[in-house]
């Protein structure tokens, strides 16, 4: 089962490695959205915490898109190269696939978070609450991610290439709903109501609680986590069913071509 | 049963396409098909005729809409259980114009694809370098799949191919697309990898002179319908032909 995982792993990392547009995803998107928040809050002359709340959530929104970036490739890679077919003939299920993209996105994903977080503290003197609330917010962004990238993986299996663009909406529409920059009662009344079913939502409202701006809501990272679970789960078993159903539809085959 | 490695019974398949899906093409028409272990055995017909759907199926990549294929005295059902696995790691498929991560190299594909049948560590590396060995791939172990020659790529896909040491093996037109010399140097490599280790073999062809040469048994097909079965000299005395070119154009038409 391991070796399997590895797999996903091991390609991941070479296209990591190898592919420009992966090393801009590191370096060049998340920077820019830092840098622009981060001049807009010294335009706004926001002070202290306040600050650490705005780059919160733009630090935020780095890691988790290029965490859950590298879950979704785990199957665009195999529909870009028109390679998903072979991958489908070996023993493998949906689980291999999902979570051996997910250790090379964490990886990403960390030194996206090193990297914005040493640039943030000099430029614009951001800092952490505590390590144990940054590894807890930290590992909570990750959880997001692989729940986005197996959403975008179940979406792909289901309408093929042409909803390959929620690769890079989903996260940003989940980041817009759950208060990336700002508290969720601030969204229309529906969209607030729909925060609440977003896990990142609880992750974000957690960290800030250490800024000393008080939660919305109780039991964030009890909410945070069930609804995370719950989630992982039943995207496990839709992405079960998806894998089936690509079979019977020719949907693999459809993306072989 | 045991007899056969492969039995297709009964096997339709339509597909549907268009708006809201309602166009529909039955490509497969109550196939039946048996295989013999150790044997190969190939499909032969025109452009359209099921060849490769069929293979697909066999292969696990597409279910059949009614019908039963088993595979090593194993029923396919479609599904993701540990059984279905099992019989998954068995078999391996190869196809004509393969595809493969354009950024990874020769060593690299065959190292991903090894891990994905749970061959790890040193065994993965060792065969990897066997599989390199059996299709004269070591000089290209470090370049990039997208730099490599149509020829090349095609020996890739044999060696992913028998990476898991399978026990039957789908060949899906093989030689499709490749020059006259590189073709038979194809066919002589397959007729190789079947004499070395005794494996089954089915190979889809629209090429007469491939299916002869590499052939025990043929199986014809047409719109989705087997045809005719046999040796190519039973095909040749079941429509009066002289060579298999005259049974395809008798059974074709």
């Amino acid at each position: 089962m391991l070796t399997k995982i590895l797999a996903f792993a091991y390609r991941n990392w070479i296209f990591a490695k190898r592919n420009f547009f992966a090393f801009t995803e590191i370096v060049f998107w998340p920077f820019v959205s830092l840098v622009g928040i981060g001049l807009m809050s010294n335009f706004l002359d926001l002070k202290g915490d306040v600050t650490n709340f705005i780059l919160t959530g733009a630090i935020a929104g780095g890691v988790l898109q290029v965490t859950q970036l590298d879950v979704s490739y785990g199957l665009l890679y195999d529909i870009w190269s028109k390679s998903i077919k072979h991958t489908f003939l070996a023993p493998v299920r949906p689980y291999h696939y999902v979570l051996g993209s997910w250790c090379i996105g964490m990886i990403r994903g960390s030194v996206v978070f090193i990297m914005l977080f040493i640039f943030s503290y000099f430029a614009f003197g951001f800092t952490l609450p505590s390590v144990g609330m940054t590894l807890i917010f930290v590992s909570g962004i990750y959880l997001n991610a692989l729940l986005i990238g197996m959403m975008v993986c179940f979406l792909v299996l289901l309408y093929g290439q042409r909803v390959e663009v929620t690769a890079w909406s989903l996260a940003t529409l989940a980041m817009l709903v759950s208060g990336i920059y700002y508290p969720v009662s601030y969204l229309p009344g529906s969209v607030a109501a729909i925060s609440q079913f977003i896990p990142l939502t609880f992750f974000l409202e957690h960290f800030r609680s250490g800024y000393g701006f008080t939660p919305l809501f109780s039991y964030t990272l009890v909410k945070g986590y069930a609804l995370l679970a719950a989630y992982i789960l039943v995207f496990f078993w839709l992405l079960q069913y998806a894998f089936a159903r690509a079979r019977k539809t020719g949907m693999i085959l459809r993306l072989s071509e | 049963m045991d007899e056969y490695a492969v039995v297709v019974k009964s096997v339709s398949k339509t597909f549907s396409s268009g708006f809201l899906r309602r166009k529909y093409t039955q490509a497969l028409k109550g196939v039946d098909l048996q295989v013999r272990r150790g044997e190969m055995f190939g499909v032969l017909g025109p452009n359209g005729a099921g060849k490769t759907t069929l293979l697909n199926i066999l292969s696990t990549q597409l279910v059949p809409d009614s019908g039963e294929v088993h595979i090593l005295g194993r029923k396919l059902r479609g599904s993701l259980a540990g059984d279905q696995l099992d019989l998954k790691s068995r078999m391996n498929m190869c196809s004509g114009n393969p595809n493969f991560p354009w950024s990874m190299t020769v060593r690299e594909i065959l190292t991903f694809y090894a891990m994905l049948y749970g061959v790890c560590g040193l065994q993965c590396e060792e065969t990897t370098r066997e599989c390199m060995g059996m299709l004269d791939l070591e000089e290209y172990a470090n370049r990039r799949y997208d730099v490599l020659s149509t020829g090349t790529k095609q020996k890739l896909a044999l060696a992913k191919a028998l990476l898991n040491n399978p026990e039957v093996l789908f060949l899906d037109e093989p030689t499709i697309g490749l020059d006259p010399d590189i073709a038979a140097r194809t066919r002589k490599l397959i007729r190789d990898i079947h004499e070395q280790k005794k494996i089954t073999i089915l190979v889809t062809t629209h090429y007469m002179r491939e299916a002869e040469e590499l052939c025990e048994r043929i199986a014809f097909i047409k719109g989705g319908v087997v045809r005719a079965t046999g040796t190519s000299a039973d095909l040749k005395t079941m429509t009066n032909a002289k060579d298999l070119e005259e049974v395809f154009l008798e059974l074709a038409h």
